[in-house]
């Protein structure tokens, strides 16, 4: 395994369930996940299955103490460790970043 | 005012020799030792110090600034020319970090001043550190 730059915590958003354990394990609650049910009818199943869609997945990165709990506790692999650094802001609300921003900082797609 | 408070480190950031960016660094906690480890890794240089031949003043705050020690960062700025640029180094100095429920900690150096620019990281890391400050002096207009 190579060594990896904690520069940044990217989001695999395919990959996210809405599961909600990243943000709860998150000791700075810098986490936040908007989703919603929805009904999946498959041909032959008895009953719809109910399945969660993710809706926005956004880290604040002025609380994030980059301690890759989050990383470690997702079920799911979803989240991962980028090497961006470059990820200053003018503004305490531009150091939020939702879904697109963290897949776009993915190493390997 | 001649030269800065002695008990302020100074630096310039090496990558941009032509802009003189003096860095007064506060060093208040785990932070400071990211904008040394800048200095070892030749990001920064430790410059004279010389506040009337600087550019541009940058007040560093880097660690966590608690309301006790508030007055003190305010003293400092108030030291510095008019015109300095706060920029907030690590989690704590811009919202508080993992203190952010702690009734001690300040939450957010905004709190006491305008933040030009909000370098993220627990602690960032000394590249992260030299990319927040060049993003500052590319765009002046702030």
């Amino acid at each position: 395994m190579s060594a990896v730059v904690h520069g940044v915590i990217a989001l695999v958003p395919d990959a996210c369930t809405s599961c909600m354990i990243c943000v709860r394990e998150c000791p700075t609650w810098c986490i936040t996940v908007e989703s919603h049910a929805e009904q999946v009818s498959e041909p032959g199943a008895r009953r719809p299955r109910t399945v969660s869609v993710l809706d926005r997945f956004a880290i604040d990165f002025g609380l994030c103490m980059y301690c890759g709990i989050c990383i470690d506790v997702c079920p799911f692999d979803a989240l991962e460790w980028a090497p961006t650094i470059d990820h200053s802001s003018a503004s305490r609300d531009g150091l939020v970043h939702d879904t697109e921003r963290l897949s776009g900082w993915r190493m390997h797609e | 005012m001649s030269t800065l408070p002695d008990h302020l480190r100074v630096y310039r950031v090496a990558a941009e020799p032509g802009t003189r960016v003096i860095v007064a660094s506060v060093g208040l906690a785990c932070c400071a030792m990211e904008v040394e480890s800048a200095v070892r890794l030749g990001l920064l240089r430790t410059d004279a110090g010389d506040a009337e031949s600087a550019g541009r003043t940058i007040l560093l705050v880097a660690g966590t600034v608690t309301d006790a020690l508030a007055p003190a960062v305010n003293a400092i700025l108030a030291t510095l020319p008019p015109d300095t640029l706060v920029v907030s180094f690590g989690a704590c100095a811009g919202t508080g970090g993992p203190y952010w429920d702690a009734p001690t900690v300040t939450k957010g150096i905004d709190q006491l001043a305008p933040v030009a620019q909000y370098i993220p990281g627990c602690p960032p890391r000394p590249d992260a550190l030299v990319a927040g400050l060049l993003a500052l002096t590319v765009e002046p207009s702030r």
